[in-house]
């Protein structure tokens, strides 16, 4: 047992600074997908919409008139946009791309009569904040994980927020086995049929406050599964979700940024450089 | 593949005319009444690997045996067509049969006539929602019904009483349902209840073409990600008639092996903490996120999607990160040797692991289980030696086998594995081919295939029909959690108790979306 003991001290602390040192370049992978829109042409948009596996890039009309919508919720970096238009569609290497509202994730653009595309005001909903959820668990949070239907990548994330890399209880974040003690429900994949009423019925066993977060694409949209034969997702058709975590699966500094979020420890960063500001905090 | 290859000498002694051939692929058909006899007869010097049914509109229901001779890389394919919805049933001949028949009469509607238990296999707590084509079936929630459609005991006695567990876990871990019967401490009986994560992945597939369809492939089962993907995707090229050019077989092949690392990496950690030992848990947690840093760095994704396409891959790694990466993995091996002799010093961790959750090697060679699982209890098998593809014709390694059967075994096998995983990697990248012609895109014609990969569970085999417009109208996965959840129930009540299933869980290392799709 000793020798654990040693070992375990001799491979120092590789704990990340992650988020208090801000980003540390650790990944190299991207946490989620972000829209150049500046570079793009219509012809470019059209043949990207064509390419995409989900819904994250729908694009209608001609190249002359038309419009594009672009969805980073939907997005499961297939990698598809990034390599054909690598100047439009760029991998977000930031981990910090959680979101509040729903609408954050999204992206609109139009063209006609030939002129290029420009972006288009999108109604943005609400944001739900919940000062008295942030207040409280400001200092501690504890979470209770449902995988309602999802491929095992995201329990595979989140596994890793256990492992010395991220070891989330250092930011006084806990899973929990119950859900009496959870203030958070994390949810993971696109709820299945099946899995409707478990997840239905571990939220209602959760005392008043509580947040919902969605993780991962599935939970997000749908995903890939977001027309699947047993799918009654997307997550926020049936609970009031309050954070949402992009990603197939999320990076794990992602899903903490999203738990920091989800208690106003953490601020919104994805899509804020594009001029969009409609934030309540 | 000589003329006389074992697998053409069992055909021919069951009688079965092979009518297609292909690399590696013998196809048959087989008439209607005479499917008992001839799969009975074959099922006596081969294993049942998967047996699936096709029911597509305008077109008799067509079931399909995917069959295994020992020692022939060649498998078998027989088709038989279905004048009613019955068929009989081949469970008595083989156990390994008795699940596939009860998931081809949920999701086809086809009756296994003589089955013992001929009940739905994913018994989910609504009805009739996971059925695909055919009449709704009734599901029961109450258990003791529930014993009865499957053929399982009801415990009944003073003192016992009834332990439910999930669907809703408690970690971050998958949904799954199970109820023990205990008198106390002991494990009696096992009831599962799969099928909850239902996604209906394979219908999805239908009307699509195959490279939209590796991107469903990948999200099989995250963990094995990559390897599901390849086998699907090996599938569809064999179908098509498409070759890959070594530079791409070579990619594949070592991103096969990257999986392995990071999940194997991520069994063991998962075990020792079931254990208790946390600080091993975490060192090789350590290890695997590095693992999965290192995939996010070669291919963009940690998991290794969006890699695969017909034909090709979708990038090649540098010679700069191949380089860093024989660096990384040099390192890895250092660590998982040091871990492996920390671990099997371990009293602890040994003790905890011996004879918890028995196999026993003729029950395993009945149920032809596959992967770790099936190597821990003396099966001999791999798909990557047996039946080669990609590059691991290249490249020299062994398969560990142990006899045991219980959770040391299979704990061995896991570590046994990650240290020829490694050493693949290391082998791949010092052969790694130079002036590979580029890739060429396939053709688009009808036709339907088998293909295969060993994925860290075990074999994942993939079939696939295309139609004449190139597009899938059938895909059938068969990952190996399909096979190895069969023996799960049985193996925890092989006289464990209630605290033991955390080990038992995390030595079988099975993931439930594989299983439920």
């Amino acid at each position: 047992m000793s020798r654990w003991i040693v070992g375990g001290l001799r491979s120092g602390i590789r704990t990340t600074r992650f988020p208090a040192a801000g980003v540390i370049a650790e990944e190299q992978a991207g946490s989620a997908v972000e829209m150049r829109w500046g570079q793009l042409t219509a012809a470019q948009a059209l043949s990207v919409a064509a390419s995409c596996p989900t819904e994250a890039i729908t694009a209608s009309g001609t190249e002359e008139d038309g419009t594009l919508h672009f969805d980073a919720g939907a997005c499961v970096m297939c990698g598809k946009c990034t390599r054909q238009l690598p100047e439009a569609f760029v991998p977000v290497l930031d981990p910090r791309v959680a979101v509040r509202s729903r609408s954050q994730l999204q992206m609109a653009l139009a063209w006609e009569s030939g002129r290029p595309p420009t972006p288009v005001d999108l109604i943005r909903e609400a944001a739900l904040v919940q000062r008295r959820a942030h207040r409280l668990f400001r200092h501690s949070l504890h979470i209770r994980h449902v995988d309602a239907g999802s491929c095992n990548g995201c329990e595979s994330e989140l596994q890793m927020l256990s492992a010395p890399y991220l070891d989330l209880h250092r930011l006084g974040l806990f899973f929990t086995p119950t859900p009496r003690h959870a203030d958070a429900l994390l949810v993971t994949g696109v709820v299945t049929a099946n899995m409707e009423g478990p997840l239905l019925e571990t939220y209602r066993a959760m005392p008043e406050p509580k947040v919902v977060i969605a993780a991962g694409a599935c939970a997000v949209s749908g995903g890939i599964f977001a027309n699947g034969p047993t799918a009654r997702g997307p997550l926020d058709r049936l609970l009031p979700v309050a954070t949402y975590v992009p990603g197939c699966p999320p990076t794990p500094q992602a899903l903490l940024h999203g738990l920091l979020l989800a208690i106003g420890q953490a601020s919104e960063r994805y899509g804020q450089d594009l001029g969009d500001d409609d934030d309540a905090t | 593949m000589t003329a006389a290859s074992n697998t053409r000498v069992a055909a021919a002694l069951a009688g079965l005319e092979v009518h297609e051939e292909f690399t590696d692929e013998l196809v048959a058909v087989c008439p209607e009444q005479d499917l008992e006899l001839k799969l009975g007869t074959l099922l006596q010097a081969a294993g049942l690997a998967d047996w699936f049914a096709t029911t597509l509109a305008g077109r008799p229901p067509r079931l399909t045996a995917v069959l295994e001779v020992p020692t022939d890389p060649t498998w078998l394919v027989v088709h038989a067509d279905l004048s009613q919805p019955a068929f009989p049933s081949l469970t008595q001949t083989s156990h390994a049969a008795s699940w596939y028949e009860r998931d081809i009469l949920e999701m086809h509607g086809l009756v296994p006539q003589g089955h013992p238990a001929p009940a739905p296999l994913r018994q989910p707590p609504s009805t009739g929602e996971n059925r695909l084509r055919g009449r709704r079936h009734l599901h029961t929630e109450d258990p003791e019904q529930r014993h009865k459609a499957v053929g399982g005991p009801a415990v009944t006695g003073q003192g016992v009483f009834r332990l439910p567990l999930g669907p809703v876990r408690s970690g971050p871990q998958e949904s799954g349902g199970f109820s023990f019967m205990s008198g106390g401490e002991d494990i009696v009986v096992v009831d599962m209840t799969l099928g909850f994560k239902f996604r209906g992945i394979e219908r999805m597939a239908e009307g699509h073409p195959p490279d939209e369809v590796i991107q469903l492939a990948e999200r099989l089962a995250g963990i094995s990600s990559f390897a599901n993907a390849l086998a699907f995707t090996r599938a569809a090229e064999r179908a098509l008639g498409a070759s890959v050019p070594p530079a791409e077989e070579f990619t594949r092949t070592l991103f096969a092996e990257l999986e392995r690392v990071y999940s194997h990496l991520g069994t063991i950690s998962r075990l020792a903490e079931a254990t208790g030992l946390l600080v091993a848990g975490a060192q090789y947690g350590l290890l695997k996120e590095e693992a999965l840093r290192a995939a996010g760095r070669l291919s963009g994704h940690r998991y290794l999607r969006g890699v695969l396409r017909l034909g090709s891959t979708e990038l090649v790694p540098q010679e700069v990160d191949r380089r860093w990466l024989h660096r990384q993995v040099t390192e890895w091996v250092t660590h998982t040797k040091r871990l492996r002799h920390l671990l099997q010093e371990t009293s602890t961790f040994v003790d905890r692991l011996e004879s918890t959750a028995f196999l026993r090697p003729e029950y395993a060679a009945e149920h032809n289980l596959v992967g770790p699982v099936g190597r821990a209890c003396a099966i001999d098998h791999d798909v990557r030696r047996d039946h080669p593809y990609g590059a691991y014709s290249q490249v020299e390694f062994q398969v560990p086998v142990v006899a045991d059967g219980d959770a040391k075994a299979r704990y061995q096998v896991h570590a046994l594995e990650l240290e020829q995983s490694l050493a693949i990697i290391t082998q791949l990248l010092e052969k790694w081919p130079t002036n590979s012609p580029p890739p060429s895109p396939p053709s688009v014609r009808a036709g339907s295939a088998l293909g295969w990969a060993e994925a860290p569970g075990g074999q994942a085999l993939h079939f696939v029909t295309l139609d004449d417009e190139g597009l899938v109208s059938r895909w059938r996965a068969r990952p190996p959690a399909v096979v190895n959840w069969h023996p799960f129930a049985h193996a925890c009540a092989s006289g464990n108790n209630l605290t033991d299933y955390p080990v038992i869980e995390a030595s079988f290392a099975i993931s439930h979306a594989e299983f439920d799709r």
